[in-house]
């Protein structure tokens, strides 16, 4: 069970220098192409990259929100209009405004900003609109985000036509500045590169991540999965408002429809073709499809082949296009390049200096001790009772087991203590706090962790990443919560599988990686729902040792529940059994044993006068 | 030899060949949107115009001796690639500038060749905005607002009082023609009744089409500038609920698809570009192209493309060079200068060319008859 011995002290610094690299490679990319192309195709070559930086810190920008939680966003190219709009205003030469704009209110008018000036406006603009249009939408998972971006998109439109007085409405919007010069846009492109791989390695990132790998996994580990996603579309909301800025004063002249479904669908084919995991692949989307379009465009006005004269083509560009999604959809559907970072191997090495050395933190002090007390617990679903009036409590610092035949409603009654459902009557206590009532991540962060009957990993973070991302909400930073990821896993022996991702990890590991993570929080209590499901013999015993060790060197109290009898008798001081979402028994391991209701659900009626021992050992 | 004097005898052996021709080349830049929502406007346009500028080319070149060299190239109808090859086109030594036909890439256009000082020109953009980025941007089509003034003077002349406005924050023209109608209309002491909006694409007009019914005083006329599948959308609901209110439109209305519509359409007036009336120049264009190219130019805007040909032409020749600040001017100054389509003058206008406007009646068998021809008196004109 034991991976190969790893040095734990020098995996912070690995990592943090592998991340230098991709992020040096990903800058070396975008400059070197764009700079290749000056220098081969001329004044043509300038154009290209200028109009290919843009893209890039527009997709980039997307791929803060859409790349991190898996929600694509149709609403980017709103902020991207916004952005346009308000810095085409700021910097707009006062005398042609006066002409272009006559109605403008007087606040707007005639500033003739510096286009730097009019960026730190864009940027609070940006900041504005996204978290106020974010509320809302951060609220909502999956497909119902993505229809809640596309009616962003489609309000801020039509808010652009009707404020005719600042827009001039659904005519062209004419006489900006056209300062997006390729020295401009490629620095932008780097910039963005570089904010959007921060963004994607800080606590906001990596919880964002975690909630769209497994959003109730995330929250039972005290990550709030609404503001991940509320700062998520924040930060790339105005990140797209300063895109759009760029993008205006590089046009010089737009109206709505510059912004609207064409542009945000060119913008999403990027994301598709490059991949939407990683800022590489939005930054490698928009290069392949640049090239592709431009040299495309080349031959349609026909060109000679041998001595054949090629006719004349139009729309061979977005023929081209077409074929390169579907291509990539079908023989990629994670994009170009999947879910991981544009690396070169063994190029991370040269930046070990500048990563941060980590020691695996200290074991933890006992936390305050918190029992958990339950009170007539009720839940019912379509009038089935699946627990009914529970009552029983769990002491810290000791195993209590919890049992029952399937369907008996321990599931549900984890989820009621956990704030994953909300239970119809009664009360719970943690320590001397009401969690009747709380969200789950609230609960968690008090210290009450679970695991789940289902392992619910993240499963494109790596297993370092799934318990660094647990012990950031509850760590007191980023050098502590590094200490706090390495601790658990070198107590769960996951060494050797610390770049590995979840998704790659055997059975066994997974579950030991669920335990670290749950470890990583230094929660007073954990609910294990069904941890040794599936495990044979010698993972469950292993299993079992590091359990006890747990009670008894951090002092964490553990609610165990599990099918497998002869487990839970074995570690537990107590059982509470339940039926029919009622407790029926509560006491030692030995008087359960013994106890006629508990042996009749179980094995039935009438057969008690069998070896009751056998059949509950 | 070193790289440097290499490549200056490589540029001066490729002048020197290319010498003969250049003394005698005018070279056109032509932005065409081949794929997108500009592709029904601008690949007639191009058509038109390719095929009288080859025309020209045969007959020794414009003004008999300038060779025409087209530079054409594909936007996609996107903006950013529109402002792309612009600059491409200028860097290539484009003297002159013919751009998509819409406002959005001309005036993005025009902020590029107004400095650069190439005259530039819109394929059909109506918008009469357009021309005020600069003394360098021309239309060349009959602006919105020439023809809300006509269709408005003739709707008084037929004696409508009451009108009801549909029209469209989604685009300038859909928006603009119907409030340029409005405009002169009032002033004609006639009343707007009731005023609707809609969205482009909207596919039901029943809550319109009864707002219109229940307006009192009920109007007599109903002005939209909507096109397809707006228009047919909206007129058969309105038909359909019984109203028989008389509608006018604009210059997109004349399109075959719109007047195949049958009888909910019969009556309706519109306004166009021309009319290609039988032994009238434009009667003779229609035959001599699609015997030329097997195709039937069944809208204006071929035949505007070949007139903005003839513009160029008459500005050349005025000119008596092809320098642009030069052709520039004499564009300007043409004065009821010859065309196909109609005849057009630049001078006295701020670049949207006075042209005369038609207004013709659709039928029920699917053809149009021309009703009158009329050129928007310039003291009446709205403001853009």
């Amino acid at each position: 069970m034991t991976g190969p011995s790893v040095d734990l002290t020098q995996l912070s610094r690995r990592r943090a220098a592998d991340q230098i690299g991709e992020t040096v490679l990903l800058v070396a990319l975008i400059a070197g192409i764009s700079l290749a192309m000056w220098l081969v195709l001329g004044r043509t070559g300038e154009r290209i990259a200028t109009q290919m930086c843009v893209n890039v810190a527009a997709v980039v920008a997307l791929s803060v929100f859409t790349g991190n939680s898996g929600i694509v966003s149709f609403g980017h190219s709103a902020f991207m209009a916004i952005g346009a709009y308000t810095a085409g205003l700021l910097t707009m030469p006062a005398g042609l405004q006066k002409m272009a704009v006559p109605m403008l209110p007087a606040f707007i008018a005639g500033h003739e900003m510096s286009f730097a000036l009019a960026l730190v406006a864009v940027v609070v603009v940006g900041l504005v609109v996204a978290f106020a249009s974010g509320l809302p939408i951060s609220r909502l998972q999956g497909a119902s985000a993505t229809i809640a971006t596309l009616g962003l998109l489609i309000i801020v439109h039509s808010v652009l036509i009707g404020a005719r007085e600042i827009t001039r409405g659904s005519q062209t919007f004419y006489g900006v500045p056209r300062v997006t010069t390729f020295w401009v846009a490629l620095g932008a492109a780097i910039a963005f590169a570089i904010l959007a791989r921060m963004f994607r390695e800080s606590r906001w990132g990596l919880e964002l991540r975690a909630v769209r790998d497994n959003e109730s996994a995330a929250e039972a580990l005290g990550i709030n999965a609404q503001r991940a996603r509320l700062v998520g579309w924040t930060v790339s909301g105005a990140l797209a408002a300063v895109a759009g800025a760029l993008y205006g004063h590089m046009l010089g002249a737009f109206s709505p429809h510059t912004f609207y479904f064409g542009l945000m669908f060119a913008m999403v084919a990027m994301l598709i073709v490059g991949g939407m995991a990683t800022v590489s692949g939005a930054v490698v989307g928009v290069v392949v499809v640049t090239m592709l379009q431009d040299t495309v465009r080349q031959f349609e006005g026909g060109f000679t082949v041998a001595g054949v004269e090629m006719p004349s083509v139009f729309g061979l560009t977005t023929v081209a296009l077409s074929v390169a999604i579907l291509l990539v959809i079908w023989l990629r559907p994670e994009g170009l390049l999947g879910r991981r970072e544009l690396r070169l191997p063994g190029f991370g090495a040269l930046f070990r200096a500048f990563g941060p050395r980590a020691e695996p933190a200290a074991p933890v002090a006992v936390r305050a001790v918190a029992p958990l007390d339950v009170d007539g617990l009720s839940r019912s679903f379509a009038g089935l009772k699946a627990v009914d009036n529970a009552t029983f409590d769990v002491p810290s610092a000791r195993v209590t087991g919890l049992i029952g035949p399937n369907g008996a409603g321990k599931s549900t009654l984890v989820n009621l203590l956990t704030g994953q459902f909300r239970a119809d009557e009664g009360r719970a206590h943690f320590g001397e706090t009401d969690i009747t009532a709380l969200s789950p991540h609230t609960i968690a962060k008090l210290g009450l962790s679970r695991t789940f009957q289902n392992i619910r990993l993240f499963g494109n973070l790596t297993v370092f990443e799934n318990v660094l991302v647990a012990a950031l909400p509850h760590a007191s930073g980023r050098a502590d919560a590094r200490a706090r990821a390495l601790r658990e896993i070198e107590a769960l022996d996951l060494g050797g599988e610390a770049g590995t991702y979840a998704d790659n990890l055997p059975y066994g590991a997974r579950k030991r990686l669920e335990i670290a993570r749950c470890l990583a929080m230094e929660p007073a209590m954990i609910l294990l729902d069904e941890p040794a499901a599936g495990m044979n013999p010698e993972e469950t015993s292993d299993l079992a040792d590091r359990l006890t060790a747990l009670t008894e060197t951090r002092g964490i109290g553990l609610l165990l529940i599990d099918h497998d009898l002869e487990f839970v008798n074995r570690l537990s001081s107590s059982i509470v059994v339940i039926n029919r979402g009622a407790v029926i028994a509560r006491g030692t391991p030995e008087e359960i044993r013994h106890n006629d209701a508990v042996i009749e659900a179980y094995i039935g009626r009438g057969r008690k006068t069998d070896n009751p021992q056998g059949a509950l050992a | 030899m070193t790289f440097r004097t290499a490549t200056a005898l490589t540029l001066l052996a490729s002048v020197g060949l290319a010498a003969p021709a250049l003394a005698e080349d005018y070279k056109i830049g032509v932005m065409s949107a081949q794929s997108g929502y500009l592709t029904p406007y601008d690949q007639p346009s191009y058509a038109g115009f390719k095929y009288c500028i080859d025309k020209m080319n045969e007959a020794g070149g414009l003004a008999g001796k300038y060779n025409v060299v087209l530079d054409v190239r594909d936007t996609r109808s996107d903006m950013a690639e529109s402002v792309k090859v612009t600059q491409e086109m200028i860097d290539n030594g484009a003297q002159f500038i013919v751009s998509s036909a819409d406002a959005d890439p001309t005036i993005a256009a025009g902020q590029i060749s107004e400095p650069a000082q190439i005259p530039t020109m819109t394929f059909a953009g109506t918008a009469p905005v357009l021309t005020q980025v600069g003394e360098y941007i021309f239309g060349s089509y009959p602006a919105d607002n020439q023809q809300g003034t006509v269709l408005a003077d003739f709707a008084t002349e037929q004696g409508f009082e009451k009108v009801y406005i549909l029209k469209s924050p989604d685009s300038a023209y859909t928006m603009g023609g119907p409030e340029y109608f409005a405009e002169v209309f009032e002033a004609n002491g006639g009343t707007v009744v009731g005023e609707s909006l809609y969205s482009l694409n909207q596919p039901d007009f029943s809550a319109i089409v009864t707002t219109i019914k229940n307006t009192d005083p009920a109007p007599d006329l109903i002005v939209t500038w909507a096109w397809e599948p707006d228009f047919p959308a909206f007129i058969k609901a309105l038909r359909g609920a019984g109203l028989d209110t008389q509608v006018m439109g604009g210059d997109v209305l004349d399109t075959p698809t719109v007047r195949g519509l049958g009888d909910v359409v019969a009556g309706t007036y519109h306004t166009s570009g021309g009319f290609p009336e039988e032994g009238t120049p434009y009667g003779d264009f229609m035959k001599e192209y699609e015997a030329a190219t097997g195709t039937e130019p069944d809208n204006n805007y071929y035949v505007n493309g070949c007139d903005i040909a003839h513009m160029i032409e008459q500005a050349v020749e005025a000119a008596g060079t092809t320098d642009p600040a030069s052709v520039r001017d004499a564009l300007a100054n043409i004065e009821d200068g010859e065309g196909i389509m109609s005849n057009f003058t630049f001078k006295g206008t701020d670049r949207m060319p006075l042209r005369p406007v038609v207004i013709a009646k659709i039928n029920a068998d699917g053809s149009k008859d021309f009703v009158s021809r009329g050129t928007a008196d310039p003291d009446k004109l709205p403001n853009p």
